[in-house]
Parts: structure tokens; C-alpha cells; sequence
């Protein structure tokens, strides 16, 4: 989802900076992941971080460049900046034939607004960005490896959006096309278009992370043992806790991960911190030094839901990719005899 | 049997049973019962762990002889191994038509079987599939979480939402009877089988799981099985689970759908041109 952002957020920034034309003071607006509250804990005396936690957010992975170094929104801000994103992002208000958000003019705008539930309010921290390191809120300088990634991956979605689609076989789609990892599940968690839950377990020795995304349970061993020797598409997940963090470190990625661009030598750690009953901190750090030139870390505060997590069969119900196949053999053929009769 | 245990024959016998009870050498005739499991911490038995079964119920619930497998290039390696059978009393109570469709389903195993696009298996398959699964046990939710396919479900011990429509794995909802975790299974789809033999059920089918610790390392797992639709009956399967000991035990990926995309979507792959 980052990279909507980084393309398409600049113009609304604009206005909103031009709107909010005094800068407002950060200081005493800035929420401390060790602010002490009493929180319910385990017979172990850890910290009890069950329960399901919900991720939606219109805030942004990245800050948009033109609010600088306005680090969180006011009140006043946040209202505003709800009102127009909220707007922004309805796809039934987006005609195809002019495009907007991400869509070019002339493409396909896939899912109308019955599909989406990324919510609709801004982080409870206010903050500008998800990105809190580097200071400025936006992903690191690409290496040069990392930059042919990104366009590419970049072109081929415009290819997607415009309705040509590279799908010479399944394997040329997505990860989250194919139902092997969901889009925002992770590891790490990112809010996305829908199902932006999970469902935290905690046993002795063990904490698991059950993402309605692809119903998929990851299990996090706490016992110190070491990392595996082979790769998944979820990495290798083992846990600690720091004081009342539990820290995960994730090793052991298989090719990319479901984090936009980040890949197999990607090093996570994510750190859980309940600062009172209704809401988890959820930091993550991504370290994947053939992507980015330094590591990143972002912050999605979550909160606590009565919902329950349903079962998300992906791969089931994917009618989507054998017509994704089948409309690319049709174009082929569609293309091979406008050949033919042009070289008549 | 009446007739023998007559006269000074049944004394001797009864005397027997006395003096072994009293030197406490006898099993009591519920072993299973008797052994005191760990407990978590809310005091009931412990069943968390990464458990197996050491069985071939996945190819098929039913006693059968080993037999040759369907793909001719895997030879010896695609044969299905002989099995005792898993369900109570040997036989399947099919209704009639259902039992033409078991038949049916068996010869046409090779491509029917949902196992083979990497769908998930319901209840009770997931248990007995050749994979692990591990049971995450807190006082209000049980997770077990199945190595194959990423399957999962939640056994809702305490307030149990609604059920909103059917699903592969179902609608979980348990409770304690002694030492053991039943766990009512409904809202499950049509859409799963029992076995690679091609026993199956329909939207209409009801399971209820026991899992009872039977010592350290092992569970007793029993199911009851039924369908009005499919079944003239209930019936019931029943098999050890064996605790996974290594001491690195995990469960691993086991994300098939790659595994399947070929047989699922290789006719749609765009072919070399000619």
C-alpha cells in the first residue's frame, strides 16, 4: 500500500499544508510507547496481549512530502485530513475514464467500494506517517538494486491497472493473487484494503499471531532456540520479551515478503507493547539492505475489537486467477490474429 | 460365557481379581481415565503441544490392504500403505444413493479429492492428515492450527459468536466433560472429504470431537459423525495422537498452493510459440 502513497498523495498534502498554514507545536503531543498504565497480565506476570487486534487506518505509510517535518496532525487536522482522504479514497466516486487515486485514465478500477474496509479514521497517535525512523517519515534511499525493484514492480502494476495484466502464467502474478500470503498480514502487519485483524494467543513458551488474511497462524517459539536453516514465505518468527515488550525477529524470508518491495535477505523485528487495555503498540523495523540503504521503522498502534476472525478461504474461492490466465490467453489470440490480418 | 464361570471356577477367578486389585497390579478397566494429566494454569488438562497421528486414515478411514497408487511414475513411492481402519464397528452406514457416490468419488479419486488442489480439509480430515497440527490451549480459545495448508480454526471456549455462514473448517465451539475437550463441529461446507478413498458428507454433516489425554505423550481422539443426508446413522472414528518429542519440533510451512497451481492453471499458461 506504500507506494499509492508515494505517487499519489503529494497533490492532497498540498492543499492540507496550504490549509493549515501555521505550523502547529509538536511538543507534549508525542505518545510514549513507555507510558506506564496498568495493563492485564498472565499467571507468568508478562503482560497479556491476547485478544483480536484491528489495524484499519487511512494514515499513511509515508508522510507526504509536503507536510515536511510536522511530525502529528491537531485535532483540527486529523478532521480534515479524515474528511479528504475518506474522499479521496472512495472508489465509487472514481470514473475510470479520468482515473484518480493510483488508477490511471483509461484503466481499470477493480473493486468498487463495496470490497474495502481500511477504515476510515487517522492512528490514535495522531501522527502523520506510520514511518517514525527515518525522522522525516518516508522510506530510506533506495540502492540501485533496489530502485530496478521498485520500477519494475512499479510499471507492472501500471501495466495491471491499465488492463493488460502480465500474466504469462500464475507465476508472473503476486504473491497475494496466488493466496500464499495475504496482502497486509505480513510479517509485519500493514494495513491494507480489508481484513486488517489478527488474533493474538499466548500459551507458555509460546505467543502465535493468527491473521485473518489468509487464515494463517504464526507460531513464535519464545524458548531462545535458533533460527531455522530453510526459508518460508513467512520467514522464521522466535520471540522474546524486553521488560513488557515482546520482541519477534523474523529471519529467513523466502523470496519477497508481502511488504511492498522488501525481500528474501529482509531482517524484521517487531515489538508488541500494550499501553492499556484497548490499544497495542505495534513497531516494526525492516532491515533488507539489498532494498533500502538503512532500516526503517514504523509504528501502527491497534485496537482492541469484540470481533471475531473469520475464516478467509483465499485460494478456495480464487476464481480470479484462472480468469486472470484466461483473459491474457484471449488478448494473446486477439493479438496474434490482428497480426495475421495486418500482414495481409 | 455364563456357563463357565460357574462353581468353584468363578471363586477362584473372583479371588484372583481381588488379590491383584489389592496389590494394586491390576489396570483398572478405564485406563484411560485414570491418568492424572498436567494441568494449565485455569486447572484443566494441558493439551498444548504439536501432535501426529501414526495412521492411514488420510487414504482411508475404512481397514483396507495396501494397494498400488494411481500415478504409474511414482511406483512404490505413490502405493497406499495398508491400514487397520479408524471407524468404529468397520463400516461406513451409507443411505443408499450415497454409497453409489462414495463408490463413484473412489474411482475418480485421482482428480476429486480436494486434498489435491490444496484445499483446506475440514474436520475431522485435518487431524489425521499425514502433517502435524499443534494445540494452542488458553482458558477461551483453543487454536489448533494445522501444518497442511495453513488451516486453522478456533474451538471458542467461552462466548461463541455466531456462526455466519458455512466454512471449510467450520464453526468450533467447546467444553470440558472431565478430563476431556469436546468440541461441537458445525457450519461446515459440502465441499471437503474424509479421505482420499473418496468418503464424504454434505453442508448437512455434525462432529463431535473428544480429545482425551491418555498419557504424556498421547491424546485419544474420537469423532462422531453425522449426517442425515448421507448417513442412515451416526458413526464414529476413534485413534491415538502421538506427541511430536523432538525437541525442536515446530511446524513448518506447508503452503501447497504452489503445489497445485500446475494441475489448477497449467492449461492457461501462455505455450512457447510454435
Amino acid at each position: 500500500m506504500s507506494h499509492r502513497f508515494l505517487t499519489s498523495t503529494s497533490g492532497l498534502a498540498v492543499v492540507i499544508a496550504a490549509a493549515l498554514l501555521a505550523p502547529l507545536p509538536v511538543a507534549g503531543q508525542s505518545q510514549s510507547p513507555a507510558a506506564k498504565t496498568t495493563v492485564p497480565r498472565m499467571a507468568d506476570g508478562h503482560p497479556d496481549l491476547q485478544g483480536v487486534w484491528d489495524y484499519r487506518t487511512i494514515t499513511p505509510m509515508e508522510r507526504p512530502v509536503a507536510l515536511g517535518t510536522k511530525e502529528f496532525f491537531t485535532d483540527e487536522e486529523a478532521a480534515i485530513w479524515e474528511r479528504e482522504e475518506n474522499r479521496r479514497q472512495d472508489r465509487d466516486k472514481i470514473d475510470p475514464e479520468v482515473g484518480g487515486l493510483m488508477y490511471p485514465p483509461g484503466g481499470v478500477v477493480p473493486y468498487n467500494e463495496f470490497w474495502y474496509d481500511r477504515g476510515n479514521k487517522v492512528v490514535g497517535t495522531k501522527r502523520t506517517s506510520l514511518i517514525v525512523d527515518p525522522p522525516n517519515g518516508r522510506l530510506p534511499a533506495m540502492t540501485p538494486e533496489g530502485k530496478k525493484r521498485a520500477d519494475l514492480r512499479a510499471a507492472e502494476q501500471r501495466e495491471t491497472q491499465l488492463g493488460r495484466p502480465h500474466a504469462d502464467s500464475w507465476e508472473d502474478r503476486p504473491l497475494q493473487e496466488r493466496c500464499i500470503v495475504g496482502l497486509n498480514a505480513g510479517p509485519p502487519m500493514h494495513p491494507g484494503a480489508y481484513n486488517n485483524d489478527f488474533q493474538l494467543f499466548q500459551t507458555p513458551g509460546y505467543v502465535v499471531i493468527l491473521n485473518e488474511m489468509v487464515h494463517d497462524a504464526r507460531i513464535v517459539p519464545l524458548d531462545g532456540r535458533p533460527h531455522l536453516n530453510v526459508r518460508q514465505w513467512k520467514g522464521d518468527s522466535r520471540g522474546h520479551w524486553e521488560g513488557d515488550t515482546l520482541v519477534v525477529d523474523t529471519t529467513n524470508f523466502r523470496r519477497e515478503t508481502s511488504l511492498p518491495n522488501s525481500g528474501a535477505s529482509t531482517h524484521l523485528v517487531e515489538r508488541f507493547t500494550r499501553t492499556d487495555d484497548n490499544t497495542l503498540l505495534y513497531q516494526f523495523m525492516v532491515d533488507d539492505p539489498t532494498m533500502w540503504t538503512r532500516p526503517w521503522t514504523a509504528i501502527v498502534p491497534m485496537v482492541r475489537s469484540d470481533e471475531p476472525i473469520y475464516e478467509y478461504a483465499c485460494h478456495e474461492g480464487n476464481y480470479a486467477m484462472a480468469s486472470i490466465l484466461a483473459g491474457a490467453r484471449a488478448a494473446d489470440k486477439a493479438a496474434e490474429e490482428a497480426a495475421k490480418k495486418g500482414s495481409k | 460365557m455364563r456357563n463357565r464361570l460357574t462353581g468353584a471356577r468363578f471363586a477362584g477367578v473372583a479371588a484372583a481379581l481381588i488379590a491383584a486389585l489389592l496389590l494394586g497390579v491390576m489396570p483398572t478397566a478405564r485406563g484411560a481415565e485414570a491418568y492424572n494429566a498436567p494441568r494449565a494454569a485455569d486447572g484443566k488438562p494441558d493439551l498444548n503441544g504439536i501432535w501426529q497421528v501414526l495412521n492411514t486414515a488420510n487414504w482411508d478411514l475404512q481397514e483396507h490392504a495396501a494397494r498400488p497408487g494411481q500415478v504409474v511414475a511414482l511406483g512404490a513411492a505413490g502405493a497406499v500403505p495398508a491400514g487397520l481402519g479408524v471407524v468404529e464397528g468397520g463400516e461406513i452406514p451409507y443411505l443408499p444413493a450415497a454409497a453409489a457416490k462414495k463408490k463413484e468419488n473412489f474411482e475418480n479419486r485421482l482428480t476429486a479429492d480436494p486434498e489435491i488442489k490444496c484445499y483446506m480439509p475440514g474436520v475431522p480430515r485435518a487431524t489425521y492428515m499425514p502433517y502435524p497440527f499443534q494445540i494452542v490451549q488458553t482458558p477461551k480459545y483453543i487454536l489448533m492450527a494445522y501444518e497442511y495448508a495453513g488451516a486453522a480454526r478456533t474451538v471458542y471456549m467461552d462466548k461463541a459468536p455466531a456462526n455466519p455462514v458455512d466454512s471449510w473448517m467450520g464453526h468450533s465451539v467447546g467444553h470440558w466433560e472431565g478430563d476431556t475437550l469436546v468440541v461441537n463441529v458445525t457450519g461446515l461446507n459440502e465441499q471437503t472429504w474424509f479421505d482420499r478413498a473418496g468418503n464424504f458428507h454434505s453442508d448437512a454433516l455434525h462432529v463431535v470431537e473428544r480429545y482425551t489425554p491418555l498419557s504424556p505423550d498421547a491424546l485419544t481422539y474420537e469423532a462422531t459423525i453425522e449426517d442425515p443426508k448421507v448417513f442412515s446413522r451416526p458413526w464414529k472414528i476413534s485413534m491415538p495422537l502421538y506427541r511430536r518429542l523432538e525437541k525442536n519440533a515446530q511446524l513448518l510451512e506447508f503452503k501447497c498452493v504452489e503445489f497445485a497451481e500446475e494441475l489448477m492453471y497449467g492449461h492457461l499458461r501462455k505455450q512457447s510459440s510454435k
